[in-house]
């Protein structure tokens, strides 16, 4: 899928995490996470922000993440919110998913 | 209603009322209302006003919480609100003024210090990369050379004034850097006038034309540009543009001087004339000092040529007189996007 426009997804609030999803003019994909616990868990949340992005062949575009601590499960459906929305995407293949 | 409150917007034109909660809720953390808000979100609890936040296009301000209410979620509730405000309104890239001692409260809402005032004001944005992203892009424009100079022209529209500024300062330097006013708020649109100064400055070897950007006399940087005759400028905003262009754009394109005319007619650029001096060159910064070199308008029959007065010449429709203010690429734009044919009295209400 290709990012079109800027759009968010998330919260800013405790357990949540915003993701910010822009169109990059670089051709590749920039991924900045800052969270409360990215000593802990930085390399994880990265693998699954990077897990959601390969299942959606997204190969460009410009990814901030603000997290406040959020599980791994939330992470993926945020990611997956802001870039769908950035791609303009009305369909979904559930399947690719999973 | 949940425990927090509920949550929603205000337009000040359409809730005097309301607004005068909101007043009272800022003048309680010594914060005034900003005229140029068009939307707070706020939020309600048992019938009081408990927390508010103003945007202004792409610029929140005005953000306060009742102290008692403080210590909650609230206002990180209150951060998603105005950010996602802002996104349904086509705004991502935020910038917030914010007092420096409240700057690691809104780091909790994702936005990162670009530049502070001392004691003053900090201007933030949501996101940790944007600007170094910027002066990435204008790092690989640098040239080399002792002397480099630097121009921000609104050209509302470009006027042989512009040409012989950037005339005299092109041969000044090794390389000269130009910028152009992004911000659509003037009675020009950006489009256009980037094109007349892209035609205007044709022919001279040692530029650069650049569009504007976010972090050049914008709304965020430099709000009260844009509101010349109504307001009385608050000097704290011009510092915060000049202080990002002496950390940020200057050091990234090596620019060691910046160029501007010297202004008679219009008083807020008057004041940023001498507000150049006092930040690039006198205020203490990790950056080292630009020098301002204040040139000399050019005139026609000792009268300076401003972009005011061809903007007076055209509401008059004027055009034997323009012609003598402006190159032959700006004369001809003028003839064609307002003739004489049109409405006169519909023209001159949009111009004044």
């Amino acid at each position: 899928m290709k990012v079109i426009k800027e759009a968010i997804a998330g919260t800013l609030e405790s357990s949540d995490l915003l993701v910010k999803v822009a169109p990059s003019d670089k051709g590749t994909r920039e991924i900045v996470i800052r969270s409360e616990v990215i000593k802990r868990f930085g390399k994880q949340i990265r693998n699954v922000v990077n897990d959601v992005l390969d299942k959606l062949s997204v190969s460009d575009g410009s990814i901030v993440i603000e997290d406040k601590g959020a599980l791994d499960c939330v992470i993926r459906a945020r990611v997956q919110a802001a870039v769908l929305r950035a791609c303009g995407s009305e369909e979904l293949d559930w399947g690719t998913l999973s | 209603m949940n425990a927090t409150g509920d949550f929603y917007t205000v337009q000040p034109k359409d809730a005097p009322a309301e607004m005068e909660e909101v007043r009272k809720l800022l003048a309680a953390n010594d914060l005034e209302l900003d005229d140029q808000i068009e939307v707070f979100a706020v939020c309600r609890r048992q019938g009081r006003l408990v927390a508010c936040a103003g945007l202004d296009h792409y610029t929140i301000k005005c953000v306060a919480v009742a102290e008692d209410t403080r210590g909650e979620s609230l206002s990180l509730r209150l951060g998603s609100e105005v950010v996602k405000l802002a996104a349904e309104r086509g705004a991502f890239h935020l910038f917030l003024y914010s007092a420096p001692h409240n700057l690691p409260f809104f780091r909790g809402w994702g936005f990162y210090p670009l530049i502070e005032v001392p004691q003053r004001v900090v201007l933030m944005e949501n996101s940790p990369v944007a600007i170094e992203r910027y002066c990435d892009s204008l790092r690989a424009q640098r040239r080399p050379g002792r002397k480099i100079g630097g121009i921000v022209l609104n050209a509302n529209p470009f006027t042989l004034g512009h040409r012989y500024l950037v005339e005299r300062a092109a041969r000044a330097c090794d390389w000269l850097h130009v910028f152009v006013v992004k911000e659509d708020a003037s009675l020009f649109s950006y489009a256009d006038r980037f094109a007349l100064v892209a035609a205007g400055v044709k022919g001279i070897d040692n530029l650069t034309l650049y569009p504007g950007s976010d972090y050049i006399i914008s709304r965020a940087t430099f709000p009260g540009y844009f509101l010349k005759e109504k307001t009385i400028i608050d000097h704290s905003w011009a510092a915060i543009d000049l202080l990002l262009f002496r950390e940020y754009i200057a050091p990234a394109l090596g620019i060691t001087h910046r160029y501007v005319g010297t202004e008679p007619f219009d008083s807020v650029t008057n004041n940023y004339n001498a507000d150049m001096k006092l930040w690039l060159e006198h205020a203490a910064s990790a950056a080292p000092p630009i020098t301002v070199v204040e040139v000399t308008r050019a005139t026609i029959r000792g009268i300076p040529i401003s972009a005011t007065e061809v903007r007076r010449l055209l509401a008059q429709r004027d055009f034997g007189k323009t012609a003598a203010l402006v190159p032959a690429t700006t004369q001809q734009f003028l003839e064609s996007k307002f003739p004489v044919a049109a409405s006169n009295t519909q023209m001159k209400g949009q111009i004044a």
